[in-house]
């Protein structure tokens, strides 16, 4: 009652006065002072150590961490216990009741709503002091100059693409002005195992050195999935890929909806009933639109401790950072592989040699460009070609495809003489490849 | 999460996570009228994406775990946060302490509102938030008179976490559960001790003994090309390639190729299989005539997967290892399924034809429909008459030893049989054996030879250094460089020496000199990030011994976060 409201009010005030008798307190950082005061056996020779290193990790520091999400809600947790101050994070999902068996920065309350916001929210009120700002919205918004205040990004990224834009940013960033080389912490996951590395564009490998590291999709050929479909997943895309233009015509097929993979599910369903194929679930239809990956909370801890400890490593050289990337396997018992990831002369984004593309002297453009998309190193699916004449096949606007289709069926030697230069861009490409021609 | 899922969505790539709880094809029912809807539950949802890796019996085994974390420190909070997002049943924090603003600045599941009050109280308040359905207790006491009141307490637990507690109470502890551990039948409870200091931490896991019933194998069966059973093999024989046409021709699965190149060359090599590399090729090439076009894709991967034709379908080495321990042979009412079913196994391969069960699996190829659904079916009913081979032994075994039928659940006999070679038993050693130098590390510091390439050796010299700190903590009752910076030298120093003894007083390499002034430097403080890495390696860990699936550590791992590096070892 009375006491009860009393104690409340006493309680809130001293909820502030302990607040700020914390933050006045310096010998809090205790733990994390020893290495900081302290050189160690492997520390680097730029070490200063004591308040030199800890006033830029605690009060100069601009840090912009990608991604709100599974690794981003750890990323915050240990960038703002580990001392960075002035922490930024973007991202342009809203949450959804699958994140929260792992991204623990938010509840069932706040599902639908911005992952930037809540978790920057979250961990304001969590560790007073530490200031998190939000931007809910898409990393490819922001100009350049936007990348340029920070000291350090570090990714939590789920998409191929998003990390392939922000890799060839900051190597462009750096190649145009060395003094804007900002360090990319990059980390992802999949089950039990991960990676954690670091990039220094343009002096180390960067990410697009190492996308044919990328296991490779498996596609369904199109004529297995219309004509001898025999796994339930080839009737799950058939009800997708096949059916669901079909008969939705304009309507775009969203995968967050569930009566969408309701639909899905019914059709492939039927179509396995049909064929005598067994296995259709409701999940797998899920999985199998969704292209779901499994997520664990432990597995994200693992790779965002790593890509923090990196960053505190390079803000503070405490202790070198990783040179240049590390794997954690957890399915059999405890595996870490570290190694240095070489950079690749022919790049596209931080390499300055042209890719070599064999042909065949049979091939017609439309070979050569499925053999361009077959690539590991290059990770397209819709290239446009253009060479010295201009457009040599493009898929859209209308005109250019209408313009250059004949040219598929063309043979290529027609087309293309020995060691031409063509440029290939890509919506999954950040930049454009130069690709010259070798016949084999 | 990502920022730019929007720009995926038009070419979404089509890889393709398999399902380990689709509906089991083996009792799928197909050409019903009416499609039943298994839309998930808001739980299933919840847990979507961690069901795909160890599917709804690791999430049974997962919420009925009751895990109890002896220390609160940011270490043991950020494990247990790893446990509680996935839904265990229960856990228990175990610590006398009260919070202090060092606390705070290094564990997340405390605020500065904690200060002053207990600890356990303090993080399983925040710790509970993460996930409703899972139950938390804080105990004040003080760990040592409770391991001296109230045993029973500790052994109530599926799994106890020990963080950065005292060398001497980890060790009473570690001997509490090796005993209970000791009689078949009784509790099996694995203990995971954590240590860190600064950029360096050790986890150790002591378990006595550990089932495995589902290691997720990389390699699947061998298909039983080398030993095709009756209806395979007659499937095989009664194609005539000669009248088909070039269609059908084209979409035979490689796998009825093979068998049946396989039977036919039997016939002539005097019920052989190709031996030599000579034999080999002329395998291969005798296939290749039979091809009818050039581009016959399944021809193609019929020459491709040929290998499999000279593998063997026999149980593999580390099964029939595990049958000749004397847990499986020797079973009794007591002992664990696993072992009843392996003890099982050897009746059964002692049988003709002296083979595993047949997996009802079969991988995607080449084929039409119907071939395709037809081979499967043949498949799917040896699996069938095989099971219930099976399961009439094991009936007769259960009778021996006194069990009832049905003890040994139906799912769990179907895993089993379905995948024979997924299945280990670690048997672990006591913590003590590497603490006290004995066992195991006897030979390790014996052999040892720094290699500057090699992490694990850098690693293997932070184990000692972390032991010679223990040992500095019995004497002194505290950390070394936990103090002041005067101190450092002086405790690297006296920790050198410690260090010394282990090799008999002799001098040691530079390595164990540089392990101890990093071990020192960090004071036995904790790094924020440290504690979060090890965190998830314990909770990795602990989902694997209570789900009983995928393979556990066995037994320390030292993490070095200054080169990013990691080692295990058997101690």
């Amino acid at each position: 009652m009375a006491a009860a409201v009393l104690n409340g009010v006493t309680n809130g005030i001293a909820s502030s006065s302990k607040i700020d008798s914390y933050l006045a307190d310096e010998s809090r950082f205790a733990s994390i002072d020893k290495v900081l005061d302290r050189r160690g056996p492997w520390t680097v020779e730029e070490f200063v150590g004591g308040e030199g290193t800890k006033d830029f990790l605690r009060k100069q520091s601009k840090v912009l961490v990608i991604g709100a999400g599974g690794l981003g809600c750890e990323i915050l947790q240990n960038l703002a216990l580990t001392g960075f101050n002035d922490i930024h994070v973007i991202d342009m999902d809203t949450i959804d009741i699958s994140n929260l068996n792992r991204q623990f920065l938010f509840r069932e309350s706040d599902v639908g709503k911005s992952k930037a916001i809540v978790a920057a929210e979250f961990v304001m009120n969590r560790v007073p002091g530490v200031k998190v700002t939000p931007y809910h919205g898409k990393i490819q918004d922001h100009p350049t100059t936007f990348y340029q205040q920070f000291n350090i990004v570090v990714a939590g990224l789920d998409s191929i693409s998003a990390r392939r834009w922000i890799n060839a940013t900051l190597v462009q960033m750096a190649e145009e002005d060395e003094e804007q080389l900002k360090p990319l912490i990059d980390g992802g996951t999949e089950g039990f195992k991960g990676q954690a590395r670091v990039i220094l564009p343009t002096v180390t490998s960067c990410y697009e050195c190492s996308i044919d590291m990328l296991t490779p999709p498996t596609a369904f050929p199109i004529c297995t999935i219309a004509n001898t479909p025999r796994l339930p997943e080839h009737c799950i895309e058939w009800a997708s890929v096949l059916e669901w233009p079909k008969v939705h015509k304009e309507k775009k097929l969203d995968t967050d909806d569930p009566d969408h993979i309701e639909w899905l599910y019914q059709q492939a369903s039927a179509r396995a009933a049909q064929f005598k194929i067994e296995g259709v679930t409701w999940a797998l239809t899920q999985g199998v639109v969704k292209n779901i990956i499994p997520a664990i909370a432990s597995t994200n801890a693992i790779i965002a401790a790593s890509c923090c400890n990196e960053a505190l490593k390079i803000a503070t050289a405490a202790a070198p950072y990783l040179n240049n990337y590390m794997m954690y396997v957890g399915n059999e018992s405890v595996y870490t592989y570290t190694f240095e990831h070489e950079k690749r002369p022919e790049c596209p984004v931080c390499g300055g040699e042209s890719l070599i593309a064999e042909a065949k002297r049979d091939w017609t453009l439309e070979r050569f460009i499925e053999s361009l998309i077959n690539r590991q190193d290059l990770q397209i699916s819709k290239p446009s070609l253009s060479y010295s004449r201009g457009a040599l096949f493009w898929p859209s606007p209308p005109d250019v495809y209408t313009a250059t289709r004949p040219n598929l069926e063309k043979p290529l030697v027609d087309l293309l003489g020995e060691d031409e230069g063509i440029v290939v861009t890509d919506p999954a490409l950040p930049v454009s490849v130069n690709i010259s021609i070798k016949y084999v | 999460m990502p920022s730019s899922d929007s720009s995926e969505e038009a070419s979404r790539p089509t890889k393709i996570t398999k399902m380990d709880d689709s509906l089991d094809i083996t009792s799928a029912t197909t050409g019903t009228t009416e499609i039943p809807s298994y839309r998930p539950d808001a739980k299933t949802r919840r847990y979507d994406r961690q069901l795909r890796l160890w599917a709804s019996a690791g999430q049974r085994s997962l919420e009925s775990a009751r895990v109890l974390l002896v220390g609160c420190d940011a270490t043991g909070c950020q494990a247990l946060k790893n446990l509680v997002l996935p839904g265990i049943s229960h856990f228990t924090i175990l610590s006398p302490n009260l919070t202090t603003s060092q606390d705070v600045a290094t564990n997340f599941f405390l605020h500065p509102d904690s200060v002053g009050l207990p600890i356990a109280e303090q993080s399983v308040k925040y710790l509970k938030e993460l996930n409703p359905a899972v139950e938390g207790f804080a105990k004040t006491e003080d760990p040592s008179s409770l391991l001296v009141t109230d045993r029973d307490f500790f052994t109530s637990f599926t799994l106890i976490i020990a963080s950065n507690i005292q060398p001497s109470l980890e060790l009473q502890l570690a001997d509490l559960l090796w005993q209970t551990s000791a009689s078949v039948g009784g509790p099996d409870i694995p203990l995971i001790a954590i240590r860190n200091s600064g950029f360096v931490g050790r986890v150790e896991i002591q378990l006595r003994e550990h089932s495995v019933v589902d290691t997720h194998p990389d390699t699947t069966h061998t298909l039983r090309l080398d030993a095709p059973f009756a209806a395979l093999e007659q499937h095989a024989r009664s194609l005539d390639l000669a009248t088909m046409d070039s269609m059908e021709h084209s979409h035979i699965p490689w796998v009825v190729l093979l068998v049946r190149a396989a039977s036919i060359w039997r016939e002539s090599h005097n019920g052989r299989l190709p031996e030599s590399s000579e034999e080999k090729a002329e395998f291969k090439e005798t296939l290749k005539k039979d091809k009818v076009k050039g581009d016959e894709e399944n021809y193609e991967e019929a020459l491709a997967q040929a290998y499999r034709v000279w593998g063997k379908s026999e149980l593999p080495w580390e099964i029939q290892q595990l049958l000749n321990d004397d847990s499986v042979k020797n079973i009794s009412a007591n002992s664990k399924n696993l072992h009843i079913l392996l003890h099982t196994l050897t009746q059964y391969v002692s049988a003709a034809p002296h083979l595993p069960p047949t997996s009802p699996s079969l991988p995607d190829m080449h084929s039409s429909t119907t071939s395709y659904v037809h081979l499967q079916n043949l498949y799917k009913n040896e699996y069938q008459s095989d099971l219930k081979r099976f399961k009439v032994l094991l009936s007769e075994t259960l009778q021996k030893v006194g069990l009832e039928e049905g003890t040994v659940p139906d799912e769990e006999i179907e895993g089993f049989v379905k995948n024979v070679g997924g299945v280990g038993i670690i048997k672990g050693t006591p913590l003590i054996d590497s603490k006290m130098g004995q066992g195991l590390i006897v030979e390790a510091i014996t052999n040892y030879q720094y290699d500057e390439y090699d992490g694990s050796s850098t690693c293997f010299a932070m184990h000692l250094a972390f032991l010679a700190a223990e040992r500095f903590y019995a004497s002194h009752k505290r950390w070394p460089g936990a103090k002041a910076m005067v101190n450092v030298a002086e405790d690297t120093s006296e920790v050198e020496e410690i260090l010394k003894g282990v090799f008999g007083g002799k001098e040691v390499e530079d390595i164990f000199i540089e392990c101890v002034a990093e071990v020192t430097r960090g004071g036995f403080g904790t790094l924020p990030t440290t504690a979060a890495f090890l965190g998830g390696v314990v909770a990795q860990e602990a989902i694997k011994l209570v789900t009983n699936q995928y393979s556990p550590l066995d037994n320390t791992v030292i993490v070095d976060l200054i080169k990013s590096q990691s080692a295990k070892f058997k101690f």
